[in-house]
């Protein structure tokens, strides 16, 4: 017997009856929406600054005004969308073999005269030490196992790897191009050099940054501004961030001095706190109502402890953008948003291609569909491994759980 | 689409072999022959006659949407969306209707069926002509269980016809063969020969 789906569905009808998404939400929407359209961005830079260390929230930056909006630029006669994605299967201890696989996948659209479309994936097997373990290179004996957690940003490093090869391999096309990745291109669980820290020893961070997605950023802008120019991008579809919502409560509250979460609303739980018409709102509820078909927001800047110490030239800016079916968030290191002409190639090509794919970047879908592991293909991994292990004659063992779950009996 | 020959007029590769029919991809999208033209298959060859040509998803599990609805023409579908060609695929399902026995040309099932990957290639006017000395492969045509195989065998004649000086002669004796493999089914028989001439 499965999961019980008669009970299950009672329970998320309750839950959805309770669930806050009534006319109270829209009033607090509203207020929020009335905070950002007056919304002065030094003066809110310049609380969150005052109030730093005393937030209990990470605000976004204000680049541009924040209420203001920008029409999708029209895209280039000629041009390319480069996207990437990845998938893998994880260390699985019930396998007779320490192993993990990732499987790169990707695709280079090229629109216009000279149409064209190539899609690739790389998959590489993972067992060795040097795959397995990142190594702390000062002292041996301290290393971590790349698996779970750290086997996901691993393949994050290796989808901008990989994204940077695709750039400098078409970089004889002469077309403007977008570079686009899947997801978010904060690599948050690291942490900031000051607190708070990551859950990782700082060689991990050197070697998941400075050497895996900082310098697959750097050589991309090493191409990007030739005359025609390429910028890359992540792209968050549904996207749960509240940064610029965060942001805004500066504005709602109207204590002295503000901000100061730490020392007024201590005491206080969520919901009634004076910015807490914010509570519980994601930025993208409140450009739903702000933003067209084809608009994009302001640009914000990222606070996140480790892009804020750790970027460098890409620190991590956003905005967000109406593709037509939903709001998403497109990140762009702070190069590609401080170069209007960057900027707005990104602008135009997510719009162009989310249009194309029906509301998600075809380049996208087409890099997922590449690069996706399927419940299949797993099988018929560990089915590999077994049977390579037996050819030479090696002991194929396997736990009875998980021999249990394979065959399971009455 | 723009297709591209083969210079060894190579179009594809089995990817389904079975003693009486196999399936190859294309290397080009639409790049199939000709309904009931002749195919040569790996060496030994091993000959089929096309009688199917499908193009569809490579990937069966995702379905291909409309997407012309705002484009003026089919060509302008293809060129906005390039990823389309690498993700159709043109197959063709052909009849194995002899072999290269020894050097000489047997018109039964070889007794092994084409290898996985084994390259296809159309056959050039003399080899249909070659293969098509002897008619004895009729009767593997005719006794096929596909659907439509009389529309097949009909092209396949006239492609027959077509690729020598004497059609009509030709059309005349693959005309008698048929009469004779069909003689109880005088219906069926005129529909393949009103399809012939």
């Amino acid at each position: 017997m499965g999961l019980d789906l008669y009970r299950t569905a009672a329970q998320i009808d309750a839950a959805v009856a309770s669930a806050d998404i009534g006319a109270g939400r829209d009033r607090r929407v509203d207020a929020v929406l009335t905070a950002l359209r007056r919304a002065d961005p030094v003066e809110l830079n310049a609380r969150v600054e005052a109030a730093q260390g005393l937030l209990a929230f990470l605000p976004a930056e204000a680049v541009e005004p924040p209420g203001t909006v920008f029409d999708a630029p029209p895209p280039p006669v000629d041009f390319r969308v480069l996207a990437v994605d990845g998938s893998h299967i994880d260390v699985n201890r019930h396998l007779p073999l320490r192993c993990a696989l990732i499987n790169i996948g990707g695709c280079r659209l090229t629109y216009g005269a000279a149409a064209a479309a190539e899609l690739f994936s790389h998959p590489r097997l993972r067992t060795s030490d040097e795959d397995m373990y990142l190594q702390d290179p000062s002292s041996p004996s301290q290393r971590q196992a790349v698996e779970g957690g750290l086997m996901g940003l691993v393949r994050t490093v290796e989808e901008a790897l990989a994204l940077a090869d695709a750039v400098e391999a078409g970089d004889d096309a002469g077309l403007p191009t977008l570079a686009l990745m899947d997801g978010t291109l904060v690599l948050w669980e690291l942490g900031g050099e000051s607190p708070p820290r990551g859950r990782y020893p700082d060689y991990v961070r050197a070697q998941l940054l400075g050497e895996g997605l900082l310098a697959a950023l750097d050589r991309i802008r090493n191409v990007a501004h030739r005359p025609e120019q390429t910028a890359v991008a992540s792209y968050v579809s549904l996207p749960n961030s509240a940064e610029v919502v965060n942001l805004l409560r500066l504005a709602l509250c109207d204590l002295n001095p503000v901000g100061h979460c730490q020392t007024h609303c201590r005491a206080l739980a969520p919901g009634l706190r004076r910015c807490d018409a914010a509570h519980g709102l994601t930025d993208r509820e409140i450009f739903e109502r702000t933003l067209a078909p084809g608009q994009r927001s302001a640009v914000f800047a990222s606070r996140s402890p480790v892009a804020r110490d750790a970027y460098g030239p890409h620190r991590v800016h956003f905005f967000y953008v109406n593709v037509g079916e939903e709001i998403a968030r497109v990140e762009v290191p702070e190069w590609v948003a401080e170069d209007s002409g960057l900027l707005s190639l990104t602008h135009a090509l997510v719009v162009d291609n989310a249009r194309r794919g029906a509301g998600y970047p075809v380049a996208l879908q087409e890099a997922h569909e590449q690069a996706v592991v399927t419940g299949a293909d797993r099988e018929a991994f560990r089915n590999m491994i077994e049977r390579a292990l037996e050819g030479r004659g090696l002991p194929v063992y396997t736990s009875q759980k998980q021999r249990s779950k394979r065959r399971p009996w009455v | 689409m723009a297709t591209t020959p083969h210079p060894d007029a190579r179009i594809g590769e089995v990817v389904e072999a079975a003693s009486t029919a196999f399936t190859a991809e294309c290397y080009t999208l639409y790049g199939a022959p000709a309904l009931g033209a002749l195919v040569r298959v790996g060496d030994p060859a091993v000959y089929g006659v096309v009688y199917s040509v499908t193009t569809a998803a490579l990937d069966p599990g995702r379905r291909v949407a409309a997407r012309g609805a705002t484009e003026p023409d089919e060509a302008s579908v293809y060129r906005n969306n390039p990823q389309i060609a690498r993700l159709l695929a043109t197959h063709l399902q052909a009849l194995v209707v002899g072999y290269n026995g020894g050097g000489t040309v047997v018109q039964r099932l070889p007794a092994a069926p084409p290898h996985i990957h084994a390259f296809v290639h159309c056959c050039d006017d003399a080899d249909l002509r070659a293969f098509t000395e002897t008619l004895g492969y009729l009767h593997l045509l005719s006794t096929a269980a596909v659907p439509a195989i009389d529309e097949v065998i009909a092209a396949n004649v006239r492609l027959a016809a077509e690729a020598r000086v004497d059609a009509d002669g030709f059309r005349r004796r693959a005309a008698r063969a048929l009469a004779e493999e069909l003689a109880s089914d005088v219906a069926r028989l005129n529909a393949i020969l009103r399809s012939i001439a």
